[in-house]
Formats: C-alpha cells, sequence, structure tokens
C-alpha cells in the first residue's frame, strides 16, 4: 500500500562488495558441503513421493512388477503418468497419514545404510558390482564433481487391502473395489546398488545420473495386477476412462511408472536409444528449469536430472553408453 | 518411517530438480540482509548475521525439507534463529542510533539525505516496539514475507500475526 512506504526505508540492497565477499566466503563451502552431501533428500515432488509411497506399499504392483515367484523384473518401457496433487490434499483433509498407514506393513530386509562417496567411477562400479554407463558427450568444461553408491537395499511389503481401500475411499473412488485375496500377501522388493554421478558444467549448472541394475520384485503369481493397476492410476489422479484404458493395455510386467509432478511444465515420451523414456520439465519455486529424463534398457533404470536445458540434457542421455 | 528411506526416496530424487543455488542466492540475499536492518541497529551487524545465516543454511541445504517450508521461509527461520542467539548474547538492545550508517549504495546525495532521515526516524521508531513486534515488523517490511509465511516461521496463527502486525504499524504510525 502506498501509505505503507515509509515502512520501507530501512530496505537497501547489498552492496555489490557485500555480494562478492560472501559469495567468496560460501563458495569453498559450496564444494566441501557437495562433497559430503547426503542423497538427495529435498522433497519438492512431496505429493509425488506421498502417492508413490501409497502406491508402493498398498498397491505394490502399480511399480511394474512380474507376476511369478522370483522373476526378474524387466523394466522395458517407461511411461509418465501426471499426478493429480488435489489428491494428496484430500488424503491429507480425510487426516489419513500416509506414513502411519502403511508404516506397520513395510519390513527392511537389508539397509544399506547411507550413501557412500568413492574417488572415482572405477570404485562406484565395484561398490555397485557392476560395470557403469556414462555419457560419452558432455558439454564443454563439464568435469564430475561426485560420485556415490547406496547399496542394495530390500523391503518386504505386506499387503493390507483395508488400507488401500481407505485410500480408494477417502479418494472418492467409489467404481472400484479391492480384490479380494489381496489381503496379507507378501511381496519382495530388492533395489539394486544405485550409482549417481554428479556433473558441474562450470557454469552454476549440474547434472545428476543415477543408475541401477533393474530391481526385483517377487509376489505372488495370483495378484490381478490390471486391477491393482488401474487403482494405483486412479490414486495418482488418472481419469476412469483412461486409467481403466491404460491399466488394460499395459504391460505392467514390463513398464515403470513414472509419476509426473504436479509442476511439472511438460513431459514427453522420448526415445534413447531405441527405449522409450521420459522427460519431464518442471521448474520448482526457488529453482532452475529443470529436465528430468527416466528411460530403461532391458538390465538397468536411469534417470539423468539437470538444469543444463532440454537439448543439452537429452544429448548427454542419449551418449549414456 | 524405515519405507520412506528406502524406495520412494530414491524414486524421488530421480525426479528431484537439482536447485539453481546462484539464483537462490541472488533472491534471497536482499530479504534476509534487510530483516537483520529491521531487526538490529547496524548495518554492520546485519551483514555479519546474514553472512552467518548463509553459511549456516549453505552447509544444511541438504537437510531443507520442501514439503514442510518454502525455501524462503526456511531460510528466515534461520535468520531469525541467528539474530535470537545474538541478541540474546548481547542481552540488550544496542541505541538505534546508527540509522546513518545504512548506506545506499546507488543513490543520489540528495535521494541519500532523505532517504537516510526517514531511515533515521524508522529505525529509532522499530527500538520503541516490543521484541515481538520488531521481529515481525523485520519479517513483514525487512524481509517481505506474507503473514503465512511469518506464521509458519513463528509457530503463531496467521490471524495473531495479523493482529500484531497492525498494532506495531498503528504505533509506529501514530509515532512517524
Amino acid at each position: 500500500m502506498s501509505d505503507d512506504r515509509w515502512l520501507h526505508a530501512l530496505r537497501t540492497d547489498p552492496s555489490p562488495e557485500f555480494k562478492a565477499q560472501l559469495r567468496g566466503q560460501l563458495r569453498p563451502q559450496d564444494t566441501a558441503a557437495d562433497a559430503h552431501r547426503d542423497w538427495p533428500r529435498r522433497t519438492l515432488i512431496a505429493a509425488v513421493v506421498m502417492i508413490l509411497i501409497a502406491v508402493l506399499t498398498s498397491v505394490p504392483a502399480v511399480r511394474a512388477s512380474v507376476v511369478q515367484f522370483v522373476s526378474l523384473l524387466r523394466v522395458v518401457n517407461v511411461v509418465g503418468v501426471p499426478v493429480n496433487s488435489s489428491h494428496l490434499d484430500r488424503l491429507q483433509a480425510e487426516d489419513l497419514q500416509i506414513n502411519a498407514l502403511i508404516g506397520e506393513h513395510v519390513q527392511v530386509l537389508e539397509d544399506p545404510g547411507a550413501p557412500v562417496d568413492v574417488s572415482s567411477l572405477a570404485d562406484a562400479a565395484v561398490a555397485a558390482g557392476t560395470t557403469l554407463a556414462t555419457p560419452q558427450w558432455l558439454p564443454d568444461r563439464t568435469q564430475v564433481l561426485e560420485t556415490a553408491v547406496v547399496g542394495e537395499r530390500a523391503v518386504r511389503i505386506t499387503a493390507n487391502s483395508q488400507r488401500l481401500q481407505q485410500v480408494v475411499d477417502a479418494l472418492g473412488i467409489n467404481d472400484l473395489r479391492v480384490p479380494s485375496g489381496l489381503d496379507g500377501q507378501v511381496v519382495d522388493v530388492r533395489v539394486p546398488p544405485v550409482v549417481m554421478i554428479r556433473y558441474d558444467h562450470q557454469n552454476g549448472r549440474r547434472t545428476r545420473l543415477f543408475q541401477a541394475r533393474t530391481p526385483q520384485v517377487m509376489l505372488p503369481d495370483n495378484i490381478d495386477l490390471p486391477a491393482l493397476g488401474e487403482i494405483g492410476l486412479r490414486i495418482l489422479g488418472l481419469p476412469p476412462a483412461e486409467a481403466r484404458q491404460f491399466a488394460e493395455a499395459i504391460d505392467w510386467h514390463t513398464t515403470l511408472i513414472v509419476p509426473v509432478p504436479p509442476n511439472a511444465t511438460s513431459f514427453q515420451q522420448v526415445d534413447i536409444n531405441g527405449h522409450r523414456g521420459v522427460l519431464i520439465e518442471h521448474q520448482p519455486r526457488n529453482q532452475s528449469p529443470t529436465v528430468t529424463i527416466v528411460w530403461s534398457t532391458p538390465e538397468r533404470v536411469f534417470a539423468l536430472v539437470s538444469i543444463q536445458g532440454v537439448a543439452e540434457a537429452l544429448a548427454m542421455a542419449t551418449s549414456v553408453r | 518411517m524405515a519405507f520412506v528411506q528406502v524406495l520412494p526416496r530414491r524414486l524421488a530424487s530421480w525426479i528431484t530438480a537439482e536447485p539453481d543455488w546462484d539464483a537462490v542466492y541472488a533472491e534471497q540475499l536482499p530479504r534476509v540482509l534487510n530483516f537483520f536492518r529491521y531487526r538490529l541497529p547496524h548495518a554492520a551487524d546485519a551483514e555479519d548475521l546474514t553472512a552467518r545465516t548463509f553459511e549456516k543454511a549453505w552447509r544444511a541445504r541438504h537437510r531443507y525439507r520442501r514439503d514442510l517450508a518454502g525455501f524462503s521461509t526456511w531460510l528466515l527461520t534461520i535468520a531469525r534463529h541467528v539474530a535470537i542467539d545474538y541478541l540474546r548474547a548481547r542481552q540488550r538492545y544496542e541505541p538505534l542510533d546508527a540509522a546513518a550508517a545504512v548506506a545506499s549504495p546507488g543513490r543520489t546525495p540528495e535521494q541519500r539525505a532523505v532517504h537516510s532521515s526517514d531511515a533515521d526516524r524508522l529505525a529509532g521508531l522499530l527500538a520503541t516496539l516490543e521484541p515481538r513486534q520488531r521481529e515481525l515488523i523485520a519479517m513483514k517490511y525487512g524481509a517481505d514475507m506474507t503473514n503465512r509465511a511469518i506464521a509458519q516461521a513463528t509457530g503463531l496463527s496467521e490471524t495473531n500475526v495479523g493482529t500484531i502486525l497492525h498494532r506495531a504499524v498503528e504505533t509506529l504510525r501514530g509515532r512517524w
């Protein structure tokens, strides 16, 4: 308000000297902190995460899985599904705290602990027990800033149809029922070590490449995957007709569902060396436009997260060998 | 909760943005600096505490929880604690006679004289407010925070924030 202008009399811009001095103080800490930072924890896509948790626990099949015991998940396709953030709001309004709902149904069988920094890609490959694929093309002056590995992790999820039905009901999904016989079913998820390589483009921009061997999901063969998949898609926010069509058409044995965060500005299917992937552009508050590309080969799943721009991110992804 | 630390976080990290810290720095630095200018008497102290705030935030930025607060709210919460620690250590507020020290680079001498005069007056009046009122004025007019963000940072209700601010502004206006 104009009559409040006098209240701003004390405001001023930082002097250039102070800006430069402070930036100079922070820069060394920047590198040091980056070198010791934990695996990225920011939940800027909180809605996605929360829904993922719900999906992964109450509806284990929504994340592409296999229908036979001790079968290896083979992610061939990556498909993006937009998340409807209002669903999370509605769950919260119903006082359905997802963590509380699912916590008792997940047992950690193998916990690798915190990610471990390694000094070279070779060490990362050793730690991960596999060879590494890396971009064969990088923007000029790009350097590897950090390499870290988090070990294998295994969890056992015990399905609880009542909990899932609670979520479904809270979202007002009245036309679907949780399949009978789901209760008590056990799903084992084993995620091989994940390697993260962080690239510094020397212009304030960075890119991270994540890679892991294909996760292994074991679950009973009598689970109705399309039915559960449809429920999962509805939880994510797909309209009924679209979810039904999608759930029936999709091969749940080979498809990885990537929730597209509500702040996404666009997403599209992309071809990464003959493998279908998803490219998501989004701009979280206080952050630069970000490009995320998720794709897979029969053996591995990759994700590249960059603020370097679409063209260069795509060029890096397609050069990964 | 164990499972949160397993698959979802990892998947989440795959689609988590890389913050542009340079942009964040450029955007937030004036807000933090001005918060301290409203909270403290000396420009030199404001710069000092601003630097301390950014150093703390920089070191802890991987612990920032977006689902709990916006980045600026988180940063201003750190600034608020830095101010509290500083003021507690000093045990008293400095006399507010240093408004002339709030140099304003980029202004003409005439503009600076007018601005300095208003700044002097405002700085003097801020010193007469109750600490809680002054803190909220600093957040509102120094850091340019919304009442909701102030409520989140201070733990007060939004209504309470509005009431305190209204009274503080009325007090200042009456003395201006």
